[in-house]
């Protein structure tokens, strides 16, 4: 697994050079640049394995992998959904199996200098609290993360069929089984 | 077509192959020892994949699994994509969906990573010649536009009983492997991806032997006990026939297409035919290949040939007789597994040719009207797939079909 460091020059060449295969490259696009050779927050993000659990309606959630490139610590305040307007909360996973409960994240989620964040189902992820469209298995989920300094990234998921990470889903009326049908 | 029309023109490379390539189509029953000729007398390498289990790439010029030496595992995987609901250009984005999605899946399970949101990654990581390969079937292209049909469907044969659940689907996936299990993961994760916006139609399974060398020359044996692909075209032969050139091209560059029929065998009757009503049948013999023509499996069939008796050494409706290309355009290349199911044995023949219509069709006409192993095989199953040209990186499967210009 490689990580870029992203820059504007590099902006075009990431798409192909994320995933080595640029199908659903799970590129960082930021949206605001001040000066460059700082840095925003956004410009030291490098995502890798990003990916949404597919679902009809109700909640759902997104993983993957967040490193900060940069020499500061980044503060991811908020995660939008600009297509389609459904809230998006960071949230973390206390507890394991059946007593797994979750909880909104409390501040920023802070990724230290040259570390990454895992988003995994069972521990910290971005939650759709109540989808405004299907997320369609195939298709792919955009969401732009917020940092502490103004700037934010793009970040495109991927949606994929995935019958775990529930651990969220109690007390909810959605628990749709997946069926393969064999 | 009678044979004094034969003129294959085509192919210069075919000049020196094609008089064995042509020398015989169907299960087996060739005698692909051309290779042998074409190497010079050397052995021919086609086990050599199987011997040394690796990682096929998944980005070229042609998908893998196409021209790749048989791996010992296959599964062929039918989907129909649900349409109905959807608005056209709504369709139109699925599909291109859902073939980013499997180049996605393709890419990484060929090199031994799990798909995105893997539940069992480790399953993957086994070096396996791994090959996943992915054509559409004429309902799908229409969605797309292209409704001027290369490809249509098969028609029927005379004779064929076939299965609705083994017909034609919107979606081919051939997954082929060395192992068995590494093959089943990927079965599985392609399967669960897929959930929700395809619909299965079918799954079948295939085997040949396993991944060490059994046999010394290519082929395998079919569950007749016949040595099956003897004359199956190789190098630039096989390229050919599958891919066809600037003059004699597939559908789209880099395509081919594929033939997919489950020919259920009746393992039974087949017990009651001695060694000699075997191999009058298949116009082989079934302990070396060798045709009845001739002593070795790389002798030509020749069905001038007499036997001490004044008879024709081949039958007239032995299967070779009837299978041997009448033209160089009906060269194909068979690439089908064996199968066995608690009610059902028998071969699923797969083959690619760069054209159907003049390959395919005609070969298996004439072995619907006559074969005389047609008494122990029923074609039960049918489907025709346009196979997607091979993948460059940063594209993928299937890009070509949504331009704007439809053919």
């Amino acid at each position: 697994m490689k990580y870029f460091k992203l820059t504007a020059a590099l902006a075009a060449a990431t798409t192909l050079l994320l995933t080595g295969c640029a199908q659903e490259p799970s590129a960082v696009a930021p949206q605001s640049s001040t000066d460059q050779m700082q840095g925003t927050q956004a410009e030291d993000l490098r995502t890798n394995e990003t990916w949404a659990k597919a679902a009809e309606h109700g909640m759902s959630a997104a993983f993957g992998e967040l490193r900060n490139e940069g020499a500061s610590t980044l503060e991811l305040e908020s995660v939008t959904d600009k297509t389609h307007g459904t809230v998006i909360e960071i949230h973390d996973t206390q507890g394991q199996g059946a007593e797994a409960r979750m909880a909104q994240h409390e501040g920023a989620l802070l990724i230290k200098p040259a570390e990454e964040v895992v988003l995994t189902p069972g521990g910290t992820h971005f939650m759709y609290m109540d989808l405004k469209t299907e997320l369609v298995a195939s298709q792919t989920s955009t969401l732009q993360l917020n940092f502490s300094d103004g700037s934010s990234a793009e970040v495109q998921f991927p949606i994929r069929n995935f019958s775990g990470a529930n651990e969220s889903y109690h007390g909810s009326p959605e628990e749709h089984a997946d069926h393969e049908g064999h | 077509m009678a044979a004094a029309n034969v003129q294959p023109t085509r192919r210069v490379v075919l000049g020196g192959s094609a008089a064995a390539a042509i020398g015989g189509v169907f299960a087996g029953f060739g005698a692909g020892r051309a290779t042998a000729a074409e190497n010079g007398g050397a052995a021919p390498k086609a086990t050599t994949a199987a011997h040394n289990p690796r990682f096929q790439p998944f980005h070229g010029k042609y998908q893998a699994g196409i021209l790749t030496e048989p791996q010992a595992h296959a599964e062929f995987l039918g989907f129909n994509v649900h349409f109905e609901e959807l608005a056209r250009s709504e369709g139109i984005e699925r599909i291109r969906s859902i073939l980013k999605m499997l180049s996605t899946d393709a890419q990484r399970l060929m090199s031994g990573r799990g798909v995105l949101a893997d539940t069992e990654p480790e399953m993957s990581h086994a070096a396996s010649d791994l090959t996943v390969t992915v054509g559409v079937g004429q309902g799908l292209l229409d969605v797309l536009g292209y409704k001027s049909a290369f490809l249509g469907k098969l028609p029927a044969f005379a004779g064929e009983k076939l299965d609705a659940r083994y017909g034609q689907s919107d979606l081919i996936i051939q997954c082929c492997a060395q192992d068995p299990t590494v093959l089943h993961h990927a079965v599985r994760a392609l399967r669960k991806n897929l959930r929700g916006i395809t619909e299965p139609a079918f799954a079948q399974s295939g085997f040949l032997h396993a991944a060490h060398p059994v046999l010394q020359g290519p082929g395998f044996r079919n569950l007749f006990g016949q040595l099956d692909g003897i004359n199956n075209p190789t190098g630039e032969a096989r390229e050919l026939a599958v891919f066809g050139d600037a003059q004699e091209p597939s559908w789209i560059a880099g395509g081919t297409t594929l033939v997919l029929r489950r020919i259920e065998m009746n393992l039974d009757k087949w017990d009651e035919v001695d060694r000699a009503g075997r191999d009058f049948a298949l116009g082989r013999r079934q302990s070396d290949g060798s045709p009845l023509s001739g002593t070795k499996p790389t002798d030509p069939v020749d069905l001038q040939a007499v036997d001490g008796l004044g008879l024709p050494a081949i039958a007239a409706h032995a299967h070779v007789a009837r299978a041997k290309p009448e033209t160089a355009d009906e060269v194909l290349w068979r690439r089908g597994y064996n199968y066995h199911e608690t009610q059902s044995s028998g071969l699923l023949f797969a083959s690619y040719q760069r054209d159907p219509r003049s390959s395919f069709v005609p070969v298996q006409r004439r072995l619907a009207q006559v074969d005389a192993l047609n008494e122990w095989i029923t074609h039960a199953g049918s489907a025709l797939y346009a196979i997607l040209p091979g993948v460059a990186e940063g594209k993928y499967l299937g890009e070509e079909l949504f331009s704007q210009n439809k053919q």
